[in-house]
């Protein structure tokens, strides 16, 4: 792994595992306590859509990324905070929809041939400087606006009734929060890919969760199990020559996996721990 | 009557096209002890959502401390009935009840005296030695307790509980319901309870909701407002309670 480090690309995917493993740890715990995780994908899904207009138009790549994924997280988020019921299927057409723009609008683009594989999985390994900056400014927007919003956001994700009465701004801070999971995906998705992104989301903070009394922590253990997750999952496909975000995923999904065989076993000692000696009748 | 601090007039609301209230008319005084009593989907709830400003009524009015629900539902402390959501929430008691500090308009979120006041409103529900248990390790009965407290926290003018005793025991109910009792020295509280027995010695009045409203402002529990309420007969049994003479109410209610 040392010295894979003398690659200037190897340390610039370190670093945006890096990045991208604390913006998903805290956005991702978000989604997840707030059960978002479909809207997440919605919005990563939609933002294909983005990358189309951007050739067809020519316009910049960001530009048209950032602007639709904005534009679906805003609907998205509309439709759950005002029928939250029929949320699910809003989203569902959004996420479709967004994506054969996309695949339309390039197949109309002359002379472009946009790799779906890597929309999926990501490079990693061809991560430009310029998104590192990106990343950290994104992540540094992210820290402080959760340190500074954190008893609102614990409150809203809890119980958002409750915090309506007691005059917390609910729609705006929710909105607030999915614009940055939104420029959160559309960031991490040319570095990892849309796979990746969910599972980035999804595994470490779910992990988290279970073993956390807070929310605070819940979105710090969940950044250290997405860097420990990004690392080795770098040092292996390093080592096999394999697709670096696919082996991150199969990575986190092995430590869910464990983590939930753990649960299970540690759940039946504790059962047997519990149950009363049987007792023998003498008579 | 004395200004009332609760004040619905003629208030309708309907749900997709079904009403759930009709002609709802309560005038509630201030340091009223009221118990709204009736049977399920007879519109308990949603009436406590309108008092909250949480719902808007399709017709009539609803003031609160003279201000529309909306303006003053930071000054009404208010424990929902359904505790069960959100239950593997990675939050613990105290966060919990601190919530019920938060107001609009301040930078700092919580402060040591916000500490303070969560922990002695755990502590008057005999819950302060959770304080840092995780929402989810506590049994139902518990949780309605850390829910009450957290109501308790702001020291709201008014106390609006939806069913507060659904999972605590006899015990916590007595003891639940002397601690109303002593709070009501100082404030309104609107309960909704089923325990209509138990409750019969601490309210000072009682709403029968099934969409429409009979106000009883003595606190006894007849039998005709039971069948009413109930729309069957429900058997009363006054245990120990001497002073509980079941009278039947005047026509026109």
């Amino acid at each position: 792994m040392i010295e894979a480090l003398e690659f200037e690309f190897m340390r610039n995917a370190l670093m945006a595992g890096l990045f991208a493993s604390l913006i998903c740890g805290m956005i991702g715990s978000f989604v997840v306590v707030n059960r978002l995780v479909f809207l997440a994908g919605g919005i990563a899904h939609s933002a294909f859509g983005g990358i189309g207009i951007a050739f067809f138009f020519g316009i910049p790549y960001l530009v048209g990324t950032l602007g639709v994924a904005l534009a679906a997280a805003i609907i998205m988020t509309g439709v759950v905070l005002t029928r939250k019921s029929r949320a699910d299927t809003f989203i569902g057409i959004l996420w479709a929809v967004g994506m054969a723009i996309g695949i339309i609008l390039m197949d109309l683009s002359p002379g472009y041939n946009v790799n779906l594989m890597s929309y999926l999985f990501g490079s990693i390994l061809a991560v430009p400087k310029s998104d590192i900056y990106w990343m950290a400014g994104l992540s540094a927007v992210i820290v402080l606006s959760t340190y500074f919003f954190y008893r609102d956001i614990l409150a809203i994700s809890y119980d958002d009734e409750f915090a309506r009465l007691r005059g917390v701004p609910v729609n705006l801070i929710y909105f607030l929060f999915i614009a940055l999971v939104a420029v959160g995906i559309v960031l991490i998705i040319r570095v990892v890919g849309l796979i990746l992104i969910i599972a980035l989301l999804t595994i470490p903070p779910y992990i988290a969760e279970k073993y956390c009394r807070s929310l605070a922590r819940m979105m710090i253990v969940a950044t250290l199990l997405s860097m420990a997750f990004n690392l080795s999952g770098l040092w292996i496909a390093y080592c096999y020559d394999l697709t670096s975000g696919a082996t991150i995923i199969l990575v986190a999904a092995g430590a869910f996996f464990i983590s939930m065989v753990a649960d299970m076993v540690l759940k039946k000692l504790k059962k047997q721990g519990k149950e009363p000696p049987v007792s023998v009748n003498p008579t | 009557m004395k200004h009332p601090i609760i004040d619905v007039r003629n208030v309708y609301f309907s749900y997709n096209g079904s009403p759930i209230l009709t002609n709802i008319c309560l005038q509630v005084p201030e340091k009223e002890f009221v118990a709204f009593i009736g049977p399920n989907g007879g519109g308990k709830t949603t009436l406590v959502k309108l008092l909250l400003g949480l719902l808007a009524p399709d017709q009539g009015t609803i003031r609160i401390m003279d201000k529309p629900p909306s303006k003053v539902a930071h000054r009404i402390g208010y424990a929902p009935q359904d505790m069960s959501i959100n239950k593997a929430f990675p939050i613990s008691v105290l966060d919990v009840v601190l919530m019920g500090r938060l107001s609009a308009h301040s930078w700092v979120r919580v402060s040591r005296k916000d500490i303070m006041a969560a922990e002695k409103a755990l502590e008057s529900l005999e819950m302060k030695e959770y304080k840092d248990r995780k929402i989810d390790d506590l049994s139902g009965g518990q949780r309605e307790r850390v829910f009450i407290a957290r109501a308790l926290a702001a020291d709201p003018e008014i106390l609006l509980l939806d069913e507060p005793t659904a999972n605590i025991d006899s015990h916590g109910r007595t003891y639940l319901y002397n601690l109303l009792k002593e709070l009501n020295r100082t404030k309104t509280i609107v309960v909704v309870s089923h325990d209509t027995m138990v409750l019969s010695s601490y309210v000072t009045a009682v709403a029968c909701i099934n969409r429409d409203l009979h106000y009883h402002d003595e606190a006894e529990i007849t039998q005709e407002m039971m069948d009413m309420g109930y729309h069957c007969p429900v058997e009363l049994i006054a245990h120990g309670i001497p002073h509980r003479i079941l009278k039947t109410h005047g026509s026109g209610e």
